[in-house]
């Protein structure tokens, strides 16, 4: 339960026939003051323009959320009833997530009125408090909440934090779980993704990936941007022994926070050997602008002895300890006759051109090294 | 008599925006509305122009009603007759493109204005505001300020009743000179200093680097657009003839010092150019500063048993030494102690108090209470190193050792205990067996560099 959205109170207010606008319940009692209410109440029981509509008002540090519901009908007094059930935050909270929940409410508290009276009979509005009790508390404690009503209506609410758009999945990204894979329970998800599971590895890329299992790359792509969403994998680099990283700040975090030690210690220590700190700390630290893995492994083989590099390097990439350095071609000088560069730019890196064109690193490099218009630039 | 008592300014803005955001638009708002009231309580100045606007609209539904005229929209013609009109199509124009907003309402009152969202961004990414904030608090003396726009530029910018400090500084202002050094020369007190750079930094004339120097390690950010046909590309061609921005940038592929540059096999350049150079590409962000960390990481012993559990760290067990910055620096708020001193400060082991003398009982007391923190092991360790062996060694050893956390950088040493970079480097090369030394950016001001991903 994301403490951002904690709930501080639930309340029904109505437009009663001689009182006019006002609480008839709440849960905690007394938390809308006289003056926050009288204060916001146009926002609450509100003129027909601002009706059936998401309405969220911050004043006196309050921040109140509503969806005022007008049902018109000759059996009402004054041929109408307009009741608002909200909830409220301190102003500061990210009220996001809470919108699509009052907004379903709302809902149903529509429905239970038009099929039963819900509402309009003294008697069963009482069964209000009691269920917002219950919604204020098990919202704020698991997120979710699941009620029956009456025999035959059932309030389902969920919580869903909302998280920010994933990035574009390239061909040449290598997606690797976050967690154990078993910790998933696969048969929820799509077929797609099923199918692409066994392949995600943290070492094959999308494009290879895309081959193995036998579907097409934008399919892979959509698929593993979705577990991104999810943050169920997370994106690294090809690995490959001529790869060049640099330690990140973060990488005083190993120092720093015991649990991440632990959690790199486990995960990157050969089977039967013992790593320390000191071994895999050298090692990240070891890692610098101009040194290739293969130099690392030369020049720590000692170290190298009890923990596994390539383990090593994805668990740097994943907690942002450290970060990949990519070779970017740039063609400086070319004579006017021929035709501008389309991929010496500098806004490709060697991991995309070779994925592009289907040549090796090797071959790439090979041709690029000893073309005098051309430079590399490292970033 | 003003008529206008209650009127609102209001924003629409997508539902979904960030709260931050939010909060800004909720102070441009407020600020437009005191000086609109104060203006109407003066002169009646919105009832003025709200006179105006209806009378415009009301000529222009008159007009359209008549059958040979196509529906128009008034506001075009109440543009050219309403200055406040003008103001708040200004103001809205200013927060779409630049994100600062400069209004004169009536002719008479300023309005200023910046939306941090849209002025602090690296590329594609902004910094949050509140990141740009805690940055600023931990600036130190030692930090420089590097104006983004050129001194003249910026000067004109300023409002005439601008404070006279601020121009002072902006004045003195150098990339190779520390804050410490320019409160100096302004004649300021650093705690002002400190204010007005934060209060620069904010309205997004200028950043916060360390100050330039030859011993200074530069290398590519990973950010920096490098592509040969970007706009940067084309203004340093402009700038620096006969230099093209990719060549340059690949130069900073490794990280490299400046002092390497003057290279005599290279081809020959100025190094004021170089100079140049460089401030214009820190000032672009396409370069960032590499320093020296260290950590204490005692080896581990060979007859250690299985059960028995690693010991946490150094970093761990020493208690944080604040190195304290002045921490009035939130923006706007009043200041009441003026009195920062302007040396470095004084740590409470400072190297005056251990004498040079040998090994007198206090001294060695000294010592034995510095290397307290240490575990039985690793100090066994330490002691058994060859270098500790020399009592001047292993006491400068034991004076540092809790900046061997991995969270100090060498010129931060360098800076609090008034030492050379060779001492530092010397120490370091003699105790290689239990420290681990690693270079990246300084994560302070990298934000001024890399934003936060």
């Amino acid at each position: 339960m994301d403490a951002h959205s904690r709930i501080e109170c639930i309340f029904f207010s109505e437009f009663h026939p001689t009182l006019g606008p006002k609480i008839t319940y709440q849960v905690p009692e007394e938390y809308i003051s006289r003056e926050l209410f009288d204060t916001v109440q146009v926002y609450i029981i509100t003129k027909p323009e601002l009706q059936n509509k998401l309405i969220t008002v911050t004043a006196l540090d309050k921040k109140l959320i509503g969806c005022p519901v007008c049902i018109e009908h000759k059996k009402y007094s004054r041929n109408a009833l307009l009741f608002n059930l909200g909830l409220v935050c301190d102003s500061s909270t990210k009220t996001c997530a809470l919108e699509p929940l009052v907004k379903k409410l709302s809902g149903y508290l529509t429905t239970l009125e038009l099929e039963s009276g819900f509402i309009s009979n003294e008697e069963s509005k009482q069964k209000l408090l009691p269920i917002m009790s219950t919604l204020l508390e098990e919202l704020n404690t698991t997120g979710a909440c699941t009620l029956p009503i009456d025999k035959s209506n059932t309030i389902h609410l969920k919580l869903i934090e909302l998280r920010k758009d994933p990035m574009i999945v390239q061909e040449y990204d290598v997606p690797v779980f976050t967690q154990s894979k078993d910790h998933f329970i696969k048969s929820q998800w799509d077929l797609t993704t099923q199918q692409i599971l066994p392949y995600i590895d943290g070492f094959r890329h999308i494009q290879k990936i895309s081959a193995e299992a036998d579907v097409e790359l934008n399919l892979v792509r959509i698929a593993v941007q979705n577990l991104l969403y999810y943050e169920v994998v997370t994106l690294v680099s090809i690995f490959q022994y001529s790869n060049v990283y640099c330690a990140t700040p973060k990488v005083q975090n190993l120092i720093d926070d015991k649990g991440i030690q632990e959690e790199c210690l486990h995960y990157v220590t050969k089977a039967g050997q013992r790593a320390s700190l000191r071994d895999v700390f050298q090692l990240y630290c070891g890692l610098t602008p101009g040194t290739t893995v293969r130099d690392l492994c030369s020049r720590y083989s000692q170290q190298l002895q009890r923990v596994d590099e390539r383990k090593l390097i994805q668990f740097g990439l994943m907690k942002g300890l450290i970060r990949r350095l990519q070779k970017y071609p740039v063609k400086v000088v070319r004579d006017e006759r021929s035709r501008p560069p389309r991929l010496y730019t500098g806004c490709h890196s060697y991991d995309e051109i070779c994925c592009k064109t289907g040549m090796s690193y090797r071959e790439l490099d090979e041709r690029l090294e000893n073309d005098p218009n051309i430079i590399i630039c490292w970033k | 008599m003003p008529t206008m008592i209650l009127f609102s300014i209001v924003f629409a803005l997508k539902a979904n925006a960030d709260p931050s955001v939010i909060s800004c638009m909720h102070n441009l708002s407020r600020r437009i509305a005191i000086a609109l009231q104060h203006e109407e309580l003066r002169c009646q100045y919105l009832t003025h122009e709200a006179k105006l606007m209806l009378a415009v609209q009301d000529e222009v539904t008159t007009m359209t009603e008549s059958p040979d005229c196509s529906p128009q929209s008034p506001f075009r013609q109440i543009l050219p007759k309403c200055k406040l009109a003008r103001d708040l199509k200004e103001a809205y124009d200013s927060l779409c493109t630049t994100g600062v907003v400069r209004l004169h309402i009536n002719n008479w009152l300023e309005v200023s204005f910046c939306l941090p969202h849209k002025i602090h961004h690296v590329g594609r990414n902004h910094i949050p505001p509140k990141a740009l904030e805690s940055s600023l608090k931990a600036i130190r003396p030692y930090h420089a300020l590097l104006l983004l726009d050129s001194e003249k530029a910026l000067l004109a910018q300023l409002p005439l009743d601008s404070s006279p400090a601020l121009v002072r500084l902006i004045k003195t202002c150098s990339a190779v000179k520390n804050l410490q050094q320019l409160a100096q020369d302004a004649d300021l007190a650093l705690l002002q200093v400190f204010q007005i750079a934060a209060h620069l930094v904010y309205w997004g004339k200028a950043i916060i680097i360390y100050p330039l120097c030859e011993n200074n390690v530069y290398m590519l950010s990973q950010h920096a657009n490098i592509c040969l046909y970007s706009p940067l590309a084309e203004q340093f061609a402009q700038q620096f003839p006969g230099h093209d921005l990719p060549s340059m940038l690949a130069k900073f592929s490794l990280p490299i010092s400046l002092s390497e540059f003057r290279n005599p096999l290279d081809a020959p350049m100025h190094e004021a150019q170089l100079i140049q150079m460089v401030v214009w590409m820190l000032q672009r962000r396409l370069l960032i500063q590499l320093h020296t960390y260290v950590c204490l990481l005692v080896p581990r012993s060979e007859e250690e048993t299985s059960l028995r559990d690693e010991d946490p760290p150094l970093a761990a067990r020493v208690g944080s030494r604040s190195l304290s910055t002045p921490n009035a620096l939130s923006f706007g708020s009043p200041t009441s102690s003026d009195d920062m001193i302007l040396t470095s400060p004084s740590m409470e082991n400072s190297s005056t108090e251990l004498l040079p003398g040998g090994d007198s009982p206090l001294n060695k007391r000294m010592m034995e209470t510095l290397l307290a923190s240490l575990t039985e092991h690793e100090r066994q360790v330490i002691l058994s190193i060859p270098a500790a062996q020399s009592p001047e060694d292993l006491r400068m050893f034991a004076k540092l050792l809790h900046y061997f956390r991995g969270h100090h950088h060498l010129e931060e040493i360098m800076y609090n205990e008034n030492m050379r970079r060779s001492q530092l480097k010397t120490l370091f090369d003699k105790f290689r067996s239990v420290l681990v030394v690693t270079n990246h950016e300084d994560p302070v001001i990298s934000l001024f560099q890399s934003p936060p991903e």
